[in-house]
Parts: C-alpha cells; sequence; structure tokens
C-alpha cells in the first residue's frame, strides 16, 4: 500500500513528462516526485527563494542594516526631515527616504519583515496545529464530538475579527483588559490570527478525516486489532500531511495581511516597533507629499504576499496533482 | 499556461510598481531641498497690522473646516473653533479688536471700567459695568438686551445643566477673586449674591477679593454674552440644556440661520455637516463704543464641516471666496509658503504644547526625574514634527509669546537653567540629573513601567515617539497609548485616579491676555479635580499655590506681569512639566478674500472683519 501514490499518482489527469533514463524505470519516493514537480515550477521556485532570503534578511535584520551602513529603524534624525518638517525621500544615505521622524525606511523595512514573518508564521502553526487537532476529533468520532466542534468553529467564524481588534483597541490600549492580559501587541495579534485561521483549516481537516476513516486501509488497521490511537496518528495524519502544508502555506500570506490590517487599524503592533501595515497607516495622510513612506512598505507588503501565494499554488500542484486548479 | 498567467501578474505589478516610483521620483526633489533652519516670513505672512476697515461690504464667504464644533451655547464654548461662530454671533461685554493681543475694549459696554470713571471701587472688590442701551436680541426675543441678561448668562454658567467650563475657575469658588457667594460648595446655579442689577443698563460685580483688573477681562470671555433668561431659562431646566443645541438668539452682527421661533438646528447647522451665518436684522451698528465697531462686510458666511484637512487646504488655496476655519495639514502650510504666500498667515503667540508629567505619583514625584526628562527631551525634533519653525519654536517655559509676563520670565531663551539651555537634548545633564534623582548610574533602575498616553490624530503619534525616545533613553520602561484627543482628555490625563506618568500632547491656549489664564488652571494645585481635571501633571506645590495667590491679586499690569514671571520661575524651577513648543497658528484663505486674523487668540479668521476683495 502506498499512502502517497494515492495523492501524488494521477493516471486520470495529464502527465507533464515521461522520463527514461537508460533501460531501467526507477521507483521514485513521493518526496522524490513531490520535489520534482516544485523544482519543475520556476514561479514558486523563485518565490520561495525571495521567502528564504526575506527569512535571512529578517533574522539577521540588526546585521543587514549595519552592513548597508544604515541608522537603526527606530533612530529619529530630525535633520533629515527639510524646513517644514516633512520628510525627504530616497537619497544615498536612505534609500528608501525617510519617515516623519526622519526615521529610515530601508531600515524599518527590513525590521518590518520580522514582524510580518513571525505573526504569519507562527499565527499559522498555532491555528494549524489547533484546527488539526479539533478537525481530526470531531471527523474521526463524529456525533457529538463532532456537532460540538463544527458549533465551536462557527462561533468563531462568525466573530468580526476587525471588528473585534478595533473594540480590543479601544478598551484595552491604555490599561489592558482582564486585568493587562490583553494589551494591543504581538501577542495580541497572534492570538486573533489564531483564532480567526484555525476554523478554516479545522474543517478542511474534518472533511478529510471523514473520508478517509471509511478508507479500506483504515479498515483493514481496525480490523487487524489497531486502536483509535494508532489509527489516528499512524494511517489518518499521514495523509493530512500534504494537503495540511498546502493550506497552511495559504493562510501565512493571508494571515501576514490580516496582522498589516490590524496594525494599520492601530491594534496590532505597537510604536515605535516597525511594522508595514502600521507604517503604510501613519504614510496615508502625507502620501501626497511622501510617496515613498507608502511605497516602498506596500511593495514589501506586496511581494511578500505574493510570493507566500505563489509558493502554496507551487506546493498545491506539487503535492496534489489531480487538483482542478489550473 | 499557469505559471504564464501567474509570471504575467508578476511582471504587471513589478511593472505597476516601478512606474509609481518613476513617477512619484520626478517629484522628489522639490519636496526635499528646503534644510534651512529657520524660515523667514514673506510679506502678507504676517498678519500684525492687518487692515481691517474701508474693505469691500457683501458677498458670501465659504469656510471650510475638517473639524466640527463642540458647543453653539456661548455659556458652554471652551473650544477655538466655538469662538468663531460665538464671537460674530454674540457680544460679550468686553473684546480684543483682532489686531491686539493685549488691549481690552468695550463691546457691549459702553466703556472700560476704572477706578478714574467710577467702573471700579471699593480697593478693586468691586466693578461697575454699564451697558450699551439699544442692543437687540435676534427674533424670537426682539427686545433690547439688559443688564439681567449678563447677570443671566454667567450665572447659567454655574447651572450643572450648562457647566461652563471655566466658571468655577474664574468667577466661582476655585477663582483667585471669586464673585461674592459662589464659594460655597452646595452654590449650583441660580442669582449669584455678588451679580446685581439696579437698572436696566448697570451691572455691579462683588468680589471677595480685590480682582478687578482679572474679572474685567474675565469678562471678556463668552459667558459674559447675554443670554435672555425668559427664552433660554425653559431649555435649560432640561438636561442638559437645549439652549445652543436646537435654539439660539443672537446679539452680534450675524446669528445662525434659524426659523421664526429662534430654532436653528438643522437649518443654520447640521452636525458633521454644515453651519450658515445670515445677517441678524436685530443688529445695529451704532451700539458699539468708539474703540471698537465691527464692520461685518460679508453678508453670509457658509461654513463647510468634514474632509481631509490637505485636501480642503488645496480647495482654499486654488479655489475662490474660501478660508479654512481650523490649522490646515502639514503639506498644505509647505505649498502655501512656496506657492501661494500672499494666501497664508502666521500667528505667533497662539498657545503651547508640553509633556504633563504625573507630579503626585510614579516615578516623576521626583523633581529630578522630572528636570532630566526635561533635559533628554529633543525639542527640536518636536518643533519639526509639528511643521518646522514656521508653525512652532522651542517652548523654554510656561508664558508663551505675547503675553504680558513674557519677556520677563526669559523671553525666547527662557530660563538659563541647564537642563533647559539644550533644546536639541542633552544627555550628559539628563544623566546628571538621573544621578541627584538617586539612580547612580544615571539610568532608571526602578521597576515601574511608564504610562504614557497621547492623542493619535495629526502630527501627535510623531511627537508621542519623540517623548517616548527620550524616556526610553533615560532607562525608563514605557507603555505607549494612542487615543483619540477627547478620550485623552476625558478618561486619561483629566482623571487623576489613572495616574498617568506622561500626557505628551496636551496644550493650552489662553482664555485673555492674563498670563495667569496660562498657569492658574493647569499648574494651581486646588484646582485639580476628580474629572474633566486641567491640572494633567497634578502639579500641587504649596510655595507655588501661594505665589499664584498673591499674584493674582496684583493690579498694577507691570507688577503683575513681574509677579506671574516669578510664578513662571517657580514652575521651571520645579520642572513640572517638560515644555514641547511655543505654536505659531497659520491660518490660509484664497487670493481673493482680505481675511482678518484674531491675534488675541489662536489667530482664527474673524468675520465680523474679514470680507472679499
Amino acid at each position: 500500500m502506498s499512502v502517497g501514490s494515492e495523492l501524488l499518482v494521477d493516471s486520470e489527469s495529464t502527465v507533464d513528462s515521461i522520463e527514461v533514463v537508460g533501460d531501467d524505470v526507477t521507483a521514485r519516493s513521493p518526496t522524490e516526485l513531490f520535489w520534482r514537480r516544485f523544482r519543475a515550477d520556476r514561479v514558486a521556485m523563485i518565490s520561495a527563494i525571495f521567502i528564504i532570503v526575506l527569512i535571512i534578511v529578517a533574522i539577521a535584520a540588526p546585521l543587514v542594516v549595519k552592513i548597508l551602513g544604515l541608522p537603526g529603524p527606530n533612530v529619529q534624525d530630525p535633520n533629515a526631515l527639510d524646513a517644514f518638517g516633512s520628510p525627504t525621500g530616497p537619497s544615498g544615505a536612505h534609500p528608501f527616504g525617510v519617515d516623519t521622524l526622519g526615521r529610515d525606511i530601508l531600515s524599518r523595512v527590513i525590521y518590518g519583515a520580522r514582524v510580518s514573518l513571525l505573526v504569519g508564521i507562527v499565527g499559522t502553526l498555532i491555528a494549524t496545529l489547533a484546527g488539526t487537532v479539533i478537525g481530526l476529533l470531531a471527523g474521526f468520532y463524529r456525533g457529538w464530538t463532532d456537532t460540538v466542534a463544527m458549533r465551536v468553529v462557527d462561533v468563531f467564524l462568525s466573530f468580526p475579527v476587525l471588528v473585534l481588534g478595533l473594540g480590543i483597541g479601544a478598551a484595552c490600549s491604555v490599561r489592558g483588559c482582564l486585568g493587562g492580559v490583553i494589551t494591543p501587541g504581538i501577542v495580541t495579534v497572534i492570538f486573533i490570527i489564531a483564532i480567526l485561521s484555525f476554523t478554516y483549516i479545522a474543517r478542511i481537516v474534518r472533511g478529510q478525516v471523514l473520508s478517509l476513516r471509511e478508507k479500506e486501509f483504515v479498515d483493514a488497521s481496525r480490523a487487524l486489532g489497531a486502536s483509535n490511537r494508532r489509527i489516528v496518528f499512524k494511517e489518518i495524519l499521514p495523509n493530512l500531511v500534504a494537503p495540511l502544508i498546502v493550506y497552511s502555506s495559504l493562510l501565512i500570506p493571508t494571515n501576514i495581511l490580516l496582522e498589516a490590517a490590524l496594525s494599520f487599524l492601530g491594534v496590532g503592533i505597537q510604536p515605535p516597533t516597525a511594522s508595514w501595515g502600521q507604517m503604510i497607516a501613519d504614510a496615508t495622510p502625507i502620501f501626497n507629499t511622501a510617496w515613498w513612506y507608502m511605497v516602498f512598505p506596500g511593495a514589501a507588503l506586496l511581494l511578500t504576499v505574493l510570493a507566500f501565494n505563489l509558493v502554496g499554488d507551487g506546493l498545491l500542484d506539487a503535492l496534489n496533482p489531480r487538483g482542478t486548479r489550473s | 499556461m499557469r505559471n504564464t498567467a501567474r509570471a504575467a501578474i508578476i511582471a504587471v505589478i513589478g511593472g505597476l510598481l516601478a512606474a509609481v516610483v518613476a513617477a512619484c521620483g520626478s517629484s522628489s526633489s522639490g519636496t526635499s531641498s528646503a534644510t534651512t533652519a529657520n524660515i523667514p516670513l514673506k510679506p502678507g505672512e504676517n498678519p500684525v497690522g492687518q487692515t481691517l476697515y474701508g474693505k469691500t461690504k457683501g458677498g458670501a464667504l465659504t469656510v471650510y473646516s475638517s473639524e466640527d464644533f463642540e458647543h453653539l451655547d456661548p455659556g458652554e464654548s471652551y473650544f477655538v473653533q466655538d469662538y468663531a461662530i460665538d464671537y460674530a454671533t454674540q457680544r460679550p461685554l468686553f473684546t480684543y479688536p483682532p489686531n491686539s493681543s493685549n488691549t481690552l475694549v468695550p463691546d457691549l459696554a459702553t466703556a472700560m471700567p476704572t477706578t478714574a470713571n467710577g467702573g471700579i471701587t471699593d480697593g478693586g472688590k468691586t466693578v461697575t459695568v454699564h451697558i450699551q442701551p439699544n442692543v437687540k436680541f435676534s427674533a424670537p426675543v426682539n427686545r433690547a438686551v439688559t443688564s439681567a441678561d449678563v447677570a443671566y448668562a454667567i450665572e447659567r454658567g454655574a447651572n450643572p445643566n450648562v457647566a461652563n467650563p471655566y466658571f468655577i475657575s474664574y468667577f466661582g469658588a476655585s477663582a483667585p477673586t471669586p464673585l461674592v457667594g459662589t464659594t460655597s460648595a452646595k452654590y449650583a446655579g441660580g442669582p449669584i449674591p455678588g451679580i446685581q442689577t439696579p437698572n436696566p443698563t448697570t451691572i455691579v460685580f462683588h468680589l471677595t477679593k480685590p480682582g478687578a483688573s482679572f474679572l474685567i477681562q474675565a469678562l471678556s470671555m463668552p459667558i459674559s454674552m447675554p443670554v435672555p433668561e425668559s427664552f433660554a431659562g425653559p431649555l435649560d431646566k432640561k438636561a442638559p440644556t437645549t439652549y445652543g443645541t436646537q435654539d439660539l438668539v443672537a446679539t452680534g452682527p450675524y446669528m445662525l440661520k434659524s426659523d421664526s421661533t429662534g430654532k436653528f438646528a438643522g437649518i443654520g447647522y447640521q452636525t458633521g455637516k454644515s453651519a450658515t451665518l445670515v445677517r441678524n436684522p436685530n443688529w445695529n451698528a451704532s451700539t458699539y463704543s468708539q474703540l471698537y465697531h465691527p464692520p461685518a462686510y460679508l453678508d453670509n458666511i457658509n461654513i463647510n464641516i468634514g474632509g481631509d484637512a490637505s485636501v480642503i487646504g488645496q480647495q482654499v488655496l486654488k479655489g475662490t471666496h474660501s478660508v479654512q476655519l481650523d490649522t490646515p495639514a502639514q503639506s498644505v502650510v509647505k505649498l502655501a509658503y512656496q506657492t501661494y504666500p500672499s494666501q497664508i498667515t502666521f500667528t505667533t503667540g497662539a498657545g503651547d504644547h508640553y509633556v504633563a508629567v504625573n507630579n503626585s505619583a510614579g516615578p516623576f514625584k521626583n523633581a529630578n526625574a522630572r528636570k532630566a526628562f526635561w533635559a533628554a527631551l529633543d525639542r527640536n525634533a518636536i518643533v519639526k514634527a509639528r511643521g518646522g519653525p514656521l508653525v512652532a519654536q522651542p517652548m523654554t517655559h510656561f508664558i508663551y509669546p505675547g503675553l504680558n509676563g513674557f519677556q520677563q520670565s526669559g523671553g525666547y531663551p527662557g530660563p538659563q537653567v541647564d537642563y533647559n539651555k539644550n533644546p536639541n537634548g542633552d544627555m550628559t545633564v539628563a544623566t546628571k540629573y538621573m544621578k541627584a534623582a538617586g539612580y547612580s548610574s544615571g539610568k532608571y533602575s526602578g521597576n515601574a513601567t511608564v504610562q504614557i498616553v497621547g492623542a493619535n490624530n495629526g502630527n501627535d503619534p510623531a511627537i508621542i515617539q519623540i517623548v517616548n525616545n527620550a524616556l526610553t533613553g533615560l532607562g525608563f520602561k514605557t507603555h505607549v497609548s494612542e487615543v483619540d484627543q477627547s478620550v485623552m482628555y476625558a478618561k486619561y490625563c483629566g482623571v487623576p485616579k489613572q495616574e498617568i506618568d506622561a500626557c505628551p500632547t496636551v496644550g493650552w491656549v489662553r482664555d485673555f491676555a492674563d498670563p495667569l489664564t496660562l498657569l492658574y488652571v493647569p499648574f494651581y494645585g486646588p484646582s485639580i479635580v476628580p474629572t474633566n481635571n486641567s491640572n494633567w501633571g497634578q502639579v500641587n506645590d504649596p510655595q507655588i499655590n501661594a505665589a499664584m495667590q498673591q499674584a493674582a491679586l496684583v493690579n498694577d499690569p507691570n507688577q503683575r506681569a513681574q509677579a506671574w514671571a516669578n510664578v513662571d520661575k517657580m514652575l521651571v524651577d520645579q520642572a513640572v512639566a517638560a515644555p514641547e513648543e511655543f505654536d505659531n497658528q497659520p491660518n490660509i484663505e484664497s487670493k481673493d478674500v482680505a481675511g482678518v486674523n484674531q491675534l488675541w487668540d489662536i489667530g482664527q479668521w474673524d468675520f465680523m472683519f474679514s470680507s472679499l476683495k
């Protein structure tokens, strides 16, 4: 039995290529097949390289800023403003220009990547973990477990997240709420993202599990006396890896955008920490006179989200060539 | 095919980005050229010496304002924006001509009370004012104003349904020289024993202390604008009063467009949308003294409320027959100065901003910690953030330019204490004071987190970050919150029990030409109240309180200026707040408008003296 082959080999769909090496037909593992397909997708590869570079730049932000000879992201320089207090545009000293406090925008864009990636990836990981557990339990046990879990998911899906964020921003900004536990900031943003995103994962996982638990290999395992735990972890869960990777990779850009939106609304990352969403918000009233303040963090956000989306598409194609997307 | 489509998307987005950058890049050179520290005013930009009389009569002026009005009832108004309508539609006992920041003249009164004319008696404890006999209220009242209308206007200030915000500080229990009968804690409106009206044109004020000169100046505020009890009394019984929200009568040259019953809501004013001023048919131009007689050139004043400040600013500069009432956006000021210099004015002495630090609790209870913060704060950076030297100057003490006592308290350089000398911020001096405050390393080593609450509008967030930068530089751990300005005052900075450590975006504008109005409310200990508190730093120094009480009783102008300058020096010595900037107010008009600025206030347009060209 090859679980992977069911996902990765498609006898009905078109075959991208048939490779014959000499007279031998080499058997390939699912990972090798995935990697061959993903590598063949040049756009996805370029996007993946972009993301890897971005992650390296984000992790090594202090070093990168130092190498580029830029001031730190929070260094205020009133001399970099013009006589009217307006930000000055791109120059040799400040390649992306400066903001209203004379802070270097390139430096802040680099540091802003840390926030976007951290929130996007960590928020998605938490959402994926929670969604997988809930979806697995609901789909495998069905009955009242399924009913309760899915109604909980429905409730969370009904949450007006941006309104909730605005409410938290308004009510909890100074002293916090619940004794200071909830305050606007990175932890709250990750929390909001997690409670919004896990619902999608939970529904997808539940649907997959409902289907998988009826498959012959699960019946066979059960007939051999396997426990529920073994069936879940050894038979069903491995079959969820591919869709989880695909949907998680597509959730990351959504969550990066959500973080930017929350920061734009003042609920997210609090100043002076650099955040692309907050930079765009700050730039809005002065776009006519300081376009660079919006364009560069906006471009960084756009390119990052695009890259994650393209990688997600590439993963989907590489892991599930039977998919209908074209 | 699929990959081709994605590649095309990337190419299109990349191209768009490049196009935006390239298109915008061509204008960047013009925006970063000026880097001089000071910018000279061009001809026409200084409103001092503006022409008041002999100008074109008639026409309609369009006024843009991104901000709405707060109160149109003169008994409640305490917002510069409201004053533009108050002073055009109502007549206080005394007023300042628009071209004078200090000279008070009679408006509804017939003359300035003096000891010589019998207006000031009883050693300065009694003030007698005679009012013009033929001033009439607009419809539906349609009768002559009497002294009883002035008495009612003032007494309703203590009515909780009206709740005048400054009655208690200038006339009531907290006043330096209260009116007789208002000092009881139980007094909550109703006839004031200290105000008598022996005949319809005479009103007599009795004070508990000799404070005649102060009272006369305070009577230039909207609270002295007459209100007919027969009309407003029933409305004032509602909580809150509907006088000024639904119905209103006028005594000035203009009135809010109203129906025959005096109702203006929905007619001459629509919340958040518009206000319309028309001529008051009952106004009589001959009911003024020789010293002051507003020409009222314009026929109509149509006020459009709302809109983005940078957009309406450009409409004014490029359009016709229009002015902007509130402060223009920073980009508009720059555009006007560079391209439309004859259409912008800058009024000095338009207020100040400072960081209110908590003197009663937390790390800034220690005066040396406050001095360290003062020294560390980069005031030049704040000036830049406000819009540069055209609109701000580094603040060096608490009496701002244009007020008596400013020069005596140090002028622009201010007191020569070391923590005040360097407006760029001086960490060496700051470190010295941190050590004096008990932090041996020169950095804060306590466990407290400094709570910073500031406003989130305009350039205030930038100011907050400059303040935060100074505090973190001193080793403080901070928690910054940006909220709506009204929330900042109402829920945090104006509520002592919240124990906010630093409020970086508070500001003060004088109420009249007396330094007391700058220092008394924000820094006098007994003025601290549980809510709506304006002594944001909870400054309560017995020596400063005593000095204020003494200075309030000085009547000679020069001695009074010196007395308040001495109070100012004490405030600097205790570093009761960290100064930011003295404000200049920019105002813009269309090229065919001959606007006149109220120099006694923040320089906003005076509708009674402004005209079309």
